[in-house]
Parts: structure tokens; sequence; C-alpha cells
């Protein structure tokens, strides 16, 4: 568990030394993750033992692929998230994508791995546009991108005519039913990876901790030899390279590639987007990131969706459940922290 | 509709109700499962339940994802599979990209039929029964160059872009039009307008600019038709000749009232009962005919119309008598047509 | 340094989207003249007047420094609630009309006590409150509109207090004056400001914040709920998805009208213009017959038309502040 603590990487702040530091197994204790992972515990035996069929594999195959999937979303939001900026681009970048990549295995015949990388270089191109214009103009990101869902999304739809890419090779659909280690999706491990390789960009390199120093303080990280500017674009552009990858995880999962996978201008990103790394910790004010929260976070919604749909809740009902749900955990893991550190106050 | 109390009654009845005896204790547990929160869908609840009755299966539940997305009803389908249901009406979320869940579904012993909208081949559905979306725009749209005299200009307002069936459906009125040769023109297609607070902005600031530019208006969506049902109303507009789709009260209200000129209406409650119907004949051992008079449409070769009729004035009160006798011509003849039963 | 009243004019945060809400007026209605035709007004100032109060109502959120998620669920189920109260219930439209304010206020206020008192990020509380919201929503209607919306409330929806201004706009004017007037000269409109600036400074001030958070979060719930209603008289039917689609453009109208999200930093008057911008774009698209697939092009083009020219504005006069210093 020491590695949850560990994980959310932050830059010192003035304002962080307001209570004497705690100790190392308080400091794991009063961590986000480890509320998360409390909560998921929590969760999953009560489904477990009560719900019939929710560890069945299938019920954990299809868990653990939606775990992957959300995750991936979650993850490229909170790249930019960490700039205390935002992308509502990120599901129009991912369809774009994703159909980038049908159309290249379907109409110019591109072997798959390279299908992938031109489609992942696209999402990261478009990703460095909103970087760049950003910048650029000084203009809050949540315009620039508002603009820019419109307009991927809408040249996408322009070139596309809205007609998916449905004979691509078999092997894509194959990989989103892949499985390994027991019923574990191909994909959650891809996302594992990706989590992995973004732990160690945040606290090993350099351009990680430059990211993370010019998302809590700009001015800060200017004055001490930042390039504020091109970390900047390159947080948007590793937000669309993971966007990219999640759209690929989605066209691997629905065997095609559809310009409706993400919804009308890649709308229905938005929440598991916020959702996973909000719930997980990261500050939407930038400069702190928890790649490991976010997965939890992603992971607690799913499981809690799973269950309610397993318990039969009224149809219409659902979403309230789902609501009280989060209300609750987020509740609950308030008392805990509050309780906890009053303890360790003393 | 909203009594969910009597649901629970009518489900108890069911199970205790008449068992009929070739059938009794089938083990069909039926799921309807539409795109997301939808009124169309509404009949589909009272069909599940009337099939359940009427041909004794274990289930016949009406379950909605609770956003119109294609990840909530992959979800909400995986769930079901998980809770033991093995025969699926679904209306696609997408054409193409539901086909990944119903493979799912099939690779898990569960059969599958789309219904409502169609799959697009190759598909692991068995059939697709509903609505030929691009017809029935065809037909609107020709029912309605004939209301305005074989010319004039058309207005078409439709849903999301994102939903193939769109094209088919801007396609189509555009065919019904160009085969006047010249005489009717489709003027403009204003599209994304599925959720009523655009759909009336837009729809009113076209017919504010140009009400004098159209003769006709063709909806093929369930919101626009209402919204500009509404809008030729408040205009006091009778020169504008329109046909909408569905029986959202609205639009039947002004066809009686003659704001609007018709309606193609759809056949939910049948493709609910009758979907249930051939699922659990299928599930018993029936077997589909290759050489049955599949129709075919622009997603799929194997596809049966559940029927569309034109509405006017003079059948507003009484569509549902007419739809009802199209679900029983229907299932009088389906496994004689469709299936070979041992 | 004395600046010119020009400058002190351009200096304004309205001042930018005004000019663009003016160019675009004026090259629409040269292009197409039917555009400034009484009932094309009628139907702009319609869509204006709904959209200003959905944009208040996330204003004053931004205002406080945090974001309202919910606005648009609670919208929603302020109309439904208020349609089926007439439909179902019987009661009479005024009572009806009261009843939803009251939903919105004290929903509001659920919000705002939450994350008052426990200090969880509001966009976490709201995220919730909107699933539960929307999920009330469903479990009523179960997707089905309510029909029985009386003729008073279409009226009120519907026509003209005289000429092109409709009533629709009562309400709207209403609530921007209201609240223009709480955050020039009441303390809890400066507490809010206070607050959305600088956190620490407002506590050390002696601020109720908890106070005044609940405050903001029961006027944001009371202006969703007057939008819901005026949507429901517009639309002529209580739909479930009203509100669905509210979340964008609550944002874009006060981002637009020069309101900082990270808050401490709002202008009524500015996302008047903010909303005007986007209704007049809106119509454009329409009146211009533009293809389908190219809308959501154009679209994007013009919003960053719009940020280009505010940035454009905003150069020109550092340049004029320089050469005037």
């Amino acid at each position: 568990m020491t590695t949850a603590a560990s994980d959310s990487a932050t830059t010192p702040e003035p304002g962080a030394a307001e209570v004497p530091r705690p100790s190392v197994t308080l400091q794991v204790l009063l961590s986000n993750e480890f509320g998360l992972a409390a909560l998921i515990a929590v969760a999953v035996v009560i489904f477990a033992t009560s719900l019939p069929g929710f560890t069945s594999p299938f019920s954990l195959f299809t868990l653990s692929r939606q775990i992957g999937i959300d995750t991936m979303i979650g993850l490229a939001m909170m790249a930019v998230i960490v700039t205390g900026g935002l992308d509502l681009s990120v599901g129009a970048i991912g369809a774009c994508a994703a159909m980038f990549f049908g159309f290249g295995l379907e109409q110019l015949g591109l072997p798959l791995p390279v299908a992938i990388v031109f489609a992942l270089l696209l999402g990261a191109g478009l990703g460095a546009i909103n970087g760049i214009t950003v910048v650029r103009s000084g203009v809050h990101s949540f315009i620039i991108t508002l603009a820019s869902m419109s307009i991927f999304f809408g040249v996408m739809i322009y070139l596309t005519q809205a007609k998916g890419f449905n004979g691509l090779p078999p092997g894509v659909a194959a990989f989103g039913r892949m499985k390994l280690v027991g019923p574990v999706s191909v994909l959650l491990v891809t996302t594992l990876a990706v989590c992995a390789g973004l732990l160690v960009l945040y606290r090993f390199t350099a351009l990680g901790r430059q990211m993370l120093s010019a998302g809590a303080n700009a001015r800060a990280a200017e004055l001490s030899g930042i390039e504020v500017g091109r970390t900047l674009i390159f947080c948007h552009a590793l937000t669309g390279a993971l966007a990219a990858l999640a759209g690929l995880m989605l066209t691997a999962r629905t065997g095609a590639a559809v310009p409706s996978m993400a919804g009308h201008l890649g709308q229905d990103w938005l929440l598991p987007a916020f959702l996973a790394p909000v719930l997980g910790g990261t500050l939407l004010t930038g400069g702190r990131v928890s790649v490991i929260g976010t997965l939890l976070g992603a992971t607690f919604v799913t499981v809690i969706t799973s269950g309610l749909l397993l318990m039969r809740v009224s149809e219409f009902w659902v979403q309230a459940f789902l609501g009280l749900m989060l209300l609750a955990a987020v509740l609950i893991d308030k008392a805990r922290h509050t309780l906890l550190r009053r303890r360790g106050m003393i | 509709m909203r009594n969910s109390i009597l649901k629970s009654g009518l489900a108890m009845l069911a199970v205790a109700g008449l068992a009929s005896p070739a059938l009794a204790g089938s083990d069909t547990k039926v799921a309807l499962v539409p795109g997301g929160p939808h009124p169309y869908f509404a009949a589909w609840e009272q069909a599940g339940k009337d099939a359940m009755k009427d041909f004794s299966l274990a289930a016949g539940d009406y379950r909605v994802p609770q956003k119109w997305e294609l990840s909530q009803q992959s979800q909400l389908l995986e769930s079901l599979l998980t809770q033991g249901y093995n025969a699926f009406l679904i209306f696609p979320g997408d054409a193409v990209g539901t086909n990944a869940v119903v493979q799912e579904i099939v690779d898990n012993k569960g059969i599958a039929i789309a219904t409502a909208g169609c799959l697009k081949d190759p598909t692991p559905a068995l059939f697709c029964m509903g609505t030929d979306t691009g017809n029935s725009a065809y037909l609107g749209t020709k029912e309605l160059i004939k209301a305005m005299g074989g010319k004039g200009r058309i207005a078409h307002f439709t849903g999301f872009l994102v939903d193939p069936n769109t094209q088919l459906r801007i396609d189509a009125v555009k065919k019904a039009a160009d085969e006047t040769n010249g005489a009717v023109t489709v003027v403009q297609v204003i599209a994304d307008i599925d959720a009523p607070q655009p759909a009336e902005e837009k729809i009113n600031a076209y017919l504010a600019a140009h009400a004098a530019d159209v003769d006709g208006i063709v909806t093929t969506a369930w919101v626009p038709a209402v919204t500009a049902a509404n809008s030729l109303r408040k205009l006091g507009d009778k020169r504008i000749k329109m046909v909408g789709i569905d029986h959202d009260e609205v639009v039947i209200k002004a066809i009686k009232d003659g704001f609007v000129n018709g309606t193609m209406l759809q056949n939910p409650y049948g493709q609910g009962y009758l979907g249930s119907y051939v699922l659990n004949k299928l599930r018993g051992g029936c077997k589909l005919k290759d050489d049955a008079p599949w129709k075919s449409n622009a997603l799929t070769k194997k596809f049966v119309d559940s029927g569309t009729v034109f509405v006017d004035a003079s059948q507003a009160d009484n569509y549902v008598d007419a739809m009802r006798a199209i679900t029983k011509t229907i299932l009088a003849n389906f496994e004689k047509d469709y299936m070979t039963c041992s | 340094m004395r600046q010119s009243l020009a400058i002190r004019l351009l200096d304004n945060d309205w001042a930018g989207p005004g000019l663009i809400s003016l160019m675009a007026i004026a090259v629409i209605s040269i292009l197409q003249p039917a555009f400034l035709s009484p009932f094309n007004i009628l139907v702009l100032l319609s869509a204006i007047a709904v959209n200003m109060v959905v944009a208040l109502g996330q204003l004053v959120i931004i205002g406080v420094g945090q974001m309202n998620l919910a606005l648009g669920a609670l919208g929603g189920l302020v109309a439904i609630c208020f349609v089926g109260a007439i439909e179902v219930l019987g009661v009479p439209a005024p009572l009806a009309i009261v009843l939803g304010l009251l939903i919105g206020i004290v929903a509001g206020m659920a919000n705002g006590v939450i994350i008052a008192r426990t200090g969880i990020s509001a966009f976490i509380i709201t995220l919730a409150s909107l699933q539960i919201f929307k999920g009330i929503n469903l479990g009523i209607t179960k997707a089905q509109p309510f029909y029985g919306v009386p003729d008073s409330v279409k009226q009120f929806g519907n026509t003209a207090v005289f000429g092109s201004i409709p009533w629709l706009i009562l309400p709207a004017v209403l609530g921007a004056f209201c609240l223009w007037y709480l955050f020039r000269h009441l303390r809890i409109g400066r507490y809010i400001l206070a607050l959305g600036g600088n956190r620490q400074a407002a506590e050390l001030s002696g601020i109720d914040t908890t106070g005044t958070v609940i405050w903001a979060h029961a006027l944001s719930g009371l202006f969703a709920a007057a939008a819901g209603m005026m949507l429901v008289a517009r639309l002529q039917i209580g739909q479930p998805t009203i509100g669905d689609d509210w979340l964008i453009s609550s944002f874009a109208a006060p981002v637009i009208g020069g309101a900082s999200l990270s808050g401490g930093h709002v202008s009524v008057a500015g996302t008047f213009f903010g909303v005007v911008i986007i209704a007049i774009i809106t119509q454009a698209l329409v009146l211009f017959s533009i293809d389908p697939f190219v809308v959501q092009i154009v679209l994007g083009g013009l919003i960053l038309w719009a940020v280009g020219i505010n940035r454009f504005r905003e150069w020109r006069l550092s340049k004029l502040a320089i050469q005037g210093a």
C-alpha cells in the first residue's frame, strides 16, 4: 500500500505545511487511494456474496474490460488536468483517431502496427494543436477545446459521412475479446502498462516533473527555468495520444470503428473522463496527479454500476442510485479522513 | 404506463396464468433493450408482458440503459447476459458498433434479433425486424409530395448524424424528391436536433427566415416532429404541408387540427410482441428458413418489416387498431413463412 | 494616467463580446435581411432569454470559484415536477411555479450544504447530484413526456409583450438585474466574489464561507428551476430531456463574457453578450442553409473567430495603453 501513497506526485506547496507532518502509516491511511481501495474492497465483497453472477468469469471479464477503457479515458483527461486546464475534445480526438485507424486498415491497407502508430500520432497531433492554440492565444483551454471539439468531430463526420468501418482485420475484434491471466481482459492489461509508464513519467523524468510544476505554479516554474509553454503543449499532446489509445481500445471492443462510439461530438466521454481522475484525487486546479487514483476511481464507478445493474434496481432508477452511492462513497471517505486526522493529531 | 405496482401484479399474474400446453415451462428469458430512455419504446414494456403471458415465457422484461450511450447499452446487455437472459430484442445503439456485444451474446448461447432498427451485415443477429427507416422516410416524403400537389420545396428535419440511419433518411428523402424530375427540391436538411431545446431554436429560426420559401416539411425523428408540429401551430400556418413520424400526442393532435398532414407510424408494440414470440419459437427448436421472403434494405439482407403506415386525419383516432391488425397478420403467417419447426 | 473614454469603454469585460455581437448582427442582416424580421427577433430573443437564465445559474457558481454540473439535471427535474404537479396532482399553475422554484432552491441548498460542510470538491458533489436528479426524473417519467401544460403557461412561452419582445424576456431581465445588483451592491455578492477570488483571504477577513457557498448554490438552483419552467412554457411540453444539453453552453457564455473559471471575477453584461453570440451563431448556421455535415466545423470556427476578435481587442488595448503611458 505504500506505493499508493507515494504515487501521488505533488510538488511541494507553501500551504502544505499547515499541519505537523503525520507519520508514514497515517499518510497512507489518509490517502485518497487507500480510501478508494477500501471502498472498492467493501463493494466487491458485498456484491460477490449477495449477487450470483458477479464473480462469473464472463462478468469479471466485462468488468475488467470496462475498467481498462474508462481508466484510459480518465488518464487522457488527467494528463491535461495537470496543467490546471481541461480538454473537452478528448472524445472527439478518440473518435477521430479510431476512424482514421479504421480508414487506414480498410481503405489504405496499412499493416496493423503502422495503423496503430499513425492513429496515436494523429491523436497526439490533434492534442498538440489544442496545446499550441491555448498557449499562443492565452485563452482558457475550456473555450479552445470547446471549439476544437466541434471542429475535429465535424471534419471527421464530414469526411466519413458518418459511415463506420466494419471490415477491419479479425485480429482487432479478437484483441477486444482476448483474455490474459484468467478472465482479465487484455485491454485492462494494456491500461495497466500505460499506468506504469505514466507513473515513471511523472515521478522519474524531468519532463514529468516539469509538467507538474508548470501546472502547480506557472510563474514559479518559468522563473526556475522551465519552458512552460512547451511543457503545456506536451501535456495536451499526451492527452491526445491517450485519448487516441482509448479510441483504439473501444474499436477493439466494438470490432469496428464507428463515429458514434463517443456520442455526439464525443461528449459521452466527458463524464468518465473527469470522474475517474477527480475521484482519484487529481486536483482540477492542476499540479497534482494520481495515476493509481484514476485507476481506482474508474474501478470504483465500474464496480458500482455493474453491481446496480445485477441487483436489478428498477431500470429507470439505476442512475439515481448510482448518484446516491457516489455521494455516500465520498461522504464516507471524508468521514474516514476526518476521523483519522483527528486521531493522528492527538 | 407509469404504474410499477401494476407491473409487478401483472408479472405475478403472468407466472400463475394460463400456460399453453405446447410451450409449458419455456425457459426463454427475453430482454427487450432499447438504445436508451425514449418515449418510442414505451410500448415495449407492455409488449414484453403480454408476450410473457401469451407464450408462457420465463421472462419478458423491458430493460432500459440509463443513458442513450453505446457503452451504457453494452454494459447493460453484458449484465443481462450474466443475469441469465438468453433471448434479446435489441434496438442497436449503433448499426455497426452493437454487433460486437451481440456476438458476445451468441458466444454465450444467447440469441438476438435487431429490433426497430437494423444491424449492418455481417451480423450475428438472427435477423432484423423493424421499420425500414429509409423506406419509411421515402414513403413519408411521397405522401408529402402528394399533399403539396406534386411540386414545391421541402425542408427535412432529422436526428443525430452519428446515427447511420440519419444518412439513410437524408438519402431517402432526396430520392423521393429527385423522382419528381425537379418539380420538388429539398432545400434544407437540419440534423443533430434530437434534443428539444436545440430543435426548438433551430426549427423556429429556420421558419422565421424561410417560412415563405418552403412548401413542405418532412421530419424523420421524434423530437423534430414534435417541435415542427408545435411551430406550425404557433405560426398558424396551414399552407406549409408537413409529414411527421411516430405517435407523439402533439403530432397526432396537430394532425386532427389540420396543422400536420400525417405521420409515418411505426409499430413498437408489434416489434416487441412478435420479436418475443419468434425468439421463443427459435429457442424451442424452430429454425429460420434461408429461402424465406426476407426483404433487404440498406443495412441487411434479412429484414422483416414490422409495418409502417401513413396516418392522416381520418385515422388519427384509431391508429392503434390499425397497428394491432398488422401485428396479427404478421403473427399469423410468420411460422409458415419464415420458420421450419419440427 | 488619463484614459480616453473609448479606451475605458473597451476595457470592460463585455466590450469585446458586445462588439462581436454587433458585428455579427450587422453582417448577417446584410446577407440575410430576414434575420431582422419581427418574427425572427422574437425567436432569437426567446432563445436568448432561456439561455441567459441558464448561464446566470452557472455564473453564480463560477463566481464562487466552483462548478455546478447538476444545473441541467436540476432544471429538467423541476420542469417535469412542474408539469407533473399540474397534470397529475391538479395543482394550479401559479402554485406549481412556486413549488418548482422551491424545489430548485432546496436542491441547490442541499448541494451547497454538502459542499460547504464537507469541503469536498463541488465538481464531485454536483456530479453525484446530477445523477440523482436525472435518475429521479427518469424514475418519475420513465422517459415519457408530460403533456398537460396549461394554456396560460404555453401563452407565456410563445407570445410577445408587444412587437418582438417575448414574455420570456421578463424573468431573464429580472434575473440578470437582480444578479448584477447582488454582485454590485449586496454583501452576499461581495462575499461570493471574495471567496472565489481568494479563499484564504476571505476566511481570514471573517467572511462566513459556509453560508456564502450555500447561498450561491441556492441561487443557482433557483435559476436552474426558472430556466427549466421557462423551457416548458417555450416547448409546450414537459420533456424529461430538458436540461441535458445545458452543461457546456452554461459555461461557454460566462467564459466568453470574460468570467474567470477560477472564480472571483464575473460579468453579468459580458455573460449576456456571450449568450447572444452563441444564439446568433446557432441561428446563422440555420439561416444560411449550411450542409448539416459541415455545421459542426463552422460552429467551431466561429467560436474561435469570436475568441480571436476578443484577443485582438485586448492586444490593441494594451498597445494603446502603452502608447498613452
